[in-house]
């Protein structure tokens, strides 16, 4: 199912909200990720990643507290479901585990 | 510190398209971005917001379900229902619904008379056979450094040069003999019935459409035919069958009745009873084809392709075309769309500076300003009504209405309304046509409208229906039950406040406009009535005399001064109220060779000054024997004075044309055209009684019927057998303005109706607000406000109305009198206490309405007030 797939900048904000964790939301998950990875992105983007993830249930979220730079209006906070804390940890260990299959020699570059 | 907020119509797109359960988190994220780049740039804070709310405009996130679906929104049951709703509550309010729709029948009906009005005029000469290939010939002769233009060219006009010229029609038209003529009915010899009617040459009937019902089809070949109108045939000979009769013109000449033509339809420039050929006017002028040559008449031209009117021009100003004597007279030709000529026929310099289509295009502005108006007033009494109806629309969605079945609701109710005013409208301007008509001098009828028209109007129909139920509905629509039946809506209603008032000052302006403006038309007009012209024209009377009556006018004379109310009779060749064209073949001593200047040559009898009430400031009169047989004595004006240049006037020696004069005196100057025209110099020359064209009799002012009763006398004992025909001076002086008084008239009518309307605006608004604030006033008296103090209150919502919309009109207003002032050559300083009064009166009866429909509120009581709910 397309469901269980996480795709590359769906496993990188999902691992913001937890790092973000209580605080993650569209703005802070977007600063964030400008500070950490580098990237730039639209907050709209983001947004829509983080629908798509609470949709496939990675995510949940509830209505924050309203604040005054934000016109009076509640934040939409994110939180990690246990699937989603799941996903992470499959996605990291595939990745760690597929890294460490790598040849050592194909690992070392010699300054030619 | 301003606050500041991001750009209000990107935020509201914002909220428009997003899906309400994530509009709060998309739109607080939009804002704290915002806020936190407006610390450091406005401007790049703005665009970054702009760019946000476009970036968010996805799929997901916009709003799809806007209206959920019930099956079959408009149901026959549902038209009833709205049917009889808007028929109740029309019922409920009588006073209120007859001023709604009372006005919107108004603008109706004034537009449907102006529609009929510019349709008329439009339709001039466009019935001919393909009228785009007819066309006039123009004459400009420069004189005085200016160019003059004359609508007629020279008779013998030679176009064989021009290969386009097809045909060639001359017209001689007039409203004196000969062109007027008396005829006798068949077996009565004593009856006269006079005619009006043309001398033309062969193709008037085959160019022009002016179908031919009986006889021959070319009725002007012979030269002893005539063809005559049906009106003239059931004049003379009633029902019986005139083709082939003889009768006499000016009982002398016989020619035969050879053709009845159909009657000319009144949008035709030629006006005509009779048609005769030019043999006949050779014998009744009693000249020769040398002399006749001489003549200028209404010529036209009809091509054989289409060429412009510009080409054609160039062509009849070909050496071959022009003769080198009228080269000499610095003369030429201009080819001019016939159909052109009714509207647009001013000339100033040679070119067309407009003429009627000046009115024809104010007044379809005016149309436009009326219907606006009464749409504006129909919009402000159905939203002001409609707020009253709140409770209903809450109901209404309470009980499961959604938003479009309101709006068609108040749609349906905008539409009956409109189509029910229209219909009073139709039938108010079939009422108001013969009034109308008597203002315009011209019959129109509702029986203009024809080809595409209907189908205009019920576009137009369609048109105002929707602009009048489109705001009433979106705004009525847009009530939240909740807050309506909470008694809460009132704070929505400061938008539509607003709207309501920018309509207003639209109302008032253009009211406000249109009164300055025929208040500065009826002044000139005034001013021009009063306008010492240099002669007295009032208790004056002109006959039309017949030639026997001219060789007796001696003893004609004295049977009308045996009456003591007759003053003076006395005789000249032209109306000194309308000259007509001037003279430049006079010279004098001392006279610079490239000089052209055009005089006013009158010739007149020895009475003609006295009669007249003219001056003489030097010099002498005429006498009725002249001392000198050789040369003709002359008197001059002192504009001719000052135009010739002469130190000593008296006994010089001047030629007009070929004959020698001499000037024994110096009158004062006279105005001898309309007051748009500049005063001419003129010149009156002794001439004999044979050769006038109207006799003036001055009577006793207050003694008109006593006067006439002995003229008419008079003239029966000299002669029997003709009717006399006479004219007041001072309505011919009228007929000189008949278009700007027929165009006053029209105003009148039109401030009077755009008054009204604006009047019902105002009413409207006053009654609603006070119902609105009946409770303001209540708190407000409770706490001790005066009577005066509620009522200032609420005049203050009209304050900013008023001084908005004089501040508009007045500048528009000025603008439009002042460009028409500048059509006439003597006006009158612009009166600008017109402006204050118009401004006062305004004021005044606004407060007036606010004082009438505010004192119901103000002194009902108030623990009545605040206790009803």
């Amino acid at each position: 199912m397309k469901g269980d797939y996480l795709g590359e900048l769906e496993e990188l904000v999902l691992l913001h909200v937890g790092i973000l964790y209580p605080e993650a939301y569209g703005i802070s998950v977007m600063d964030e990720i400008e500070r950490q990875a580098g990237r730039s992105l639209n907050i709209s983007a983001i947004h829509s990643v983080l629908t798509r993830l609470e949709e496939k249930g990675f995510l949940k979220s509830k209505m924050g507290d309203p604040s005054a730079e934000r016109g009076g209006r509640r934040k939409r906070i994110f939180l990690l479901t246990a699937a989603g804390k799941r996903a992470i940890e499959e996605a990291n260990e595939l990745r760690t585990q597929l890294f460490n299959q790598i040849p050592k020699v194909a690992l070392q570059f010699k300054m030619a | 510190m301003k606050k500041i907020t991001p750009p209000k119509w990107a935020d509201g797109f914002l909220m428009w398209y997003c899906r309400p359960d994530v509009l709060e988190e998309i739109q607080g994220d939009a804002y704290e971005l915002y806020y936190r780049k407006a610390e450091e740039n406005k401007k790049l804070a703005d665009l970054q917001f702009i760019w946000n709310v476009l970036r968010f405009f996805r799929w997901k996130n916009i709003n799809k379900t806007k209206t959920k679906h019930y099956p079959s929104q408009l149901s026959i049951a549902m038209l009833k229902n709205i049917l009889v709703v808007t028929v109740r509550n029309f019922l409920r309010q009588p006073g209120h619904s007859f001023l709604n729709v009372f006005g919107l029948s108004a603008g109706f009906t004034c537009t449907i008379l102006i529609i009929l009005w510019v349709a008329h005029e439009y339709s001039f000469d466009r019935f001919h056979a393909e009228p785009d290939r007819i066309f006039k010939i123009l004459t400009h002769v420069e004189a005085n450094g200016d160019v003059q233009t004359y609508g007629v060219a020279s008779c013998v006009i030679d176009l064989s040069s021009v290969p386009e010229a097809e045909t060639l029609v001359s017209v001689s038209s007039g409203d004196r003999w000969p062109h007027e003529l008396c005829f006798r009915p068949e077996g009565k010899a004593n009856e006269c019935i006079y005619m009006n009617g043309v001398y033309a040459n062969e193709n008037l009937f085959s160019v022009f459409n002016f179908p031919i019902l009986e006889g021959d089809q070319n009725p002007l070949k012979g030269s002893a035919n005539i063809a005559i109108s049906e009106k003239m045939a059931l004049a003379l000979y009633g029902n019986a069958n005139p083709v082939g009769k003889t009768i006499k013109i000016d009982d002398t000449r016989e020619v035969t009745i050879v053709s009845v033509f159909k009657n000319i339809s009144s949008n035709s420039t030629l006006q005509f009873d009779f048609a005769l050929p030019y043999a006949i006017l050779k014998k009744q002028w009693g000249i020769n084809d040398e002399g006749f040559a001489q003549n200028f008449f209404n010529m036209y031209v009809k091509t054989n392709t289409s060429i412009s009117a510009k080409q054609l021009t160039k062509k009849l100003n070909d050496v071959r075309v022009v003769t080198d004597e009228h080269k000499a007279q610095k003369l030429s030709y201009q080819a001019y769309p016939v159909t052109d000529w009714h509207l647009k026929s001013k000339f100033e310099g040679g070119k067309n500076t407009g003429g009627r289509i000046e009115y024809i295009i104010l007044f379809i502005i005016i149309g436009g300003l009326v219907v606006i108006m009464a749409v504006i007033n129909f919009v402000n009494m159905s939203t002001a009504r409609a707020t009253l109806r709140a409770k209903e629309i809450g109901i209404r969605k309470v009980t499961g209405a959604v938003r479009g079945t309101i709006i068609a609701q108040f749609m349906g109710e905008s539409f009956l309304l409109v189509f029910f005013a229209f219909a009073l409208s139709v039938v108010a301007a079939q009422l108001m046509l013969p009034l109308f008509n008597t203002l315009l001098t011209e019959p129109i009828s509702l029986n203009m409208v024809s080809g595409l028209m209907p189908l205009y109007l019920v576009g137009f129909l369609l048109t105002v229906a929707l602009l009048a139920g489109i705001y009433p509905s979106l705004i009525l629509s847009s009530f939240q039950p909740i807050r309506i039946l909470k008694n809460q809506f009132n704070s929505n209603t400061s938008g539509s406040q607003r709207f309501r008032k920018s309509l207003l000052i639209v109302q008032l302006s253009v009211s406000i406009g249109i009164i300055i403006f025929s208040g500065v038309l009826y002044y000139q007009l005034n001013f021009v009535t009063n306008k010492n012209i240099g002669f007295d024209r009032s208790n004056m009377v002109r006959i039309e005399p017949t030639f026997p009556l001219l060789k007796k006018f001696a003893s004609f004379k004295n049977e009308l001064s045996k009456d003591a109310s007759i003053l003076g009779v006395a005789a000249s060749n032209v109306n000194p109220l309308n000259t007509g064209g001037g003279n430049t073949g006079v010279s004098w001593p001392g006279k610079p060779k490239d000089l052209r200047i055009s005089f006013k040559t009158i010739g007149c009898s020895p009475e003609f000054p006295e009669t007249l009430g003219l001056k003489i400031l030097e010099g002498r009169n005429f006498q009725s024997q002249p001392l000198d047989s050789l040369r003709t004595e002359v008197l001059v004006s002192e504009d001719a004075v000052k135009a010739m240049n002469l130190e000593n006037s008296i006994g010089e020696e001047i030629k007009i044309g070929g004959s020698t004069c001499v000037i024994i005196g110096v009158i004062n100057d006279f105005h001898t055209e309309s007051l748009h025209e500049v005063r001419q110099p003129v010149i009156l020359y002794h001439t004999d009684y044979e050769h006038v064209s109207a006799l003036y009799v001055r009577y006793q002012s207050g003694s008109t019927q006593q006067a006439m009763a002995t003229i008419s006398k008079v003239y029966k004992s000299f002669e029997p057998s003709f009717t006399m025909k006479y004219w007041f001076q001072d309505e011919t002086f009228d007929d000189l303005y008949k278009t700007e008084i027929i165009a006053s008239r029209l105003i009148l009518l039109f401030t009077i109706i755009t008054s009204i309307i604006a009047g019902l605006g105002i009413i409207g608004l006053a009654t609603f607000n006070a119902f609105r604030k009946t409770k303001e006033i209540s708190v407000r008296r409770v706490f001790g406000a005066s009577v005066a103090q509620a009522l200032l209150m609420l005049f203050n919502e009209f304050t900013l109305v008023l001084i908005v919309s004089t501040l508009i009109a007045i500048p528009l207003a000025w603008y439009a009198a002042d460009h028409w002032l500048q059509g006439f050559a003597y006006r009158t300083p612009m009166p600008w206490w017109i402006y204050f009064i118009t401004c006062a009166g305004v004021v005044t009866i606004i407060a007036l309405i606010v004082w009438i429909q505010g004192m119901k509120t103000i002194s009902a009581s108030p623990s009545k007030t605040l206790r009803s709910e």
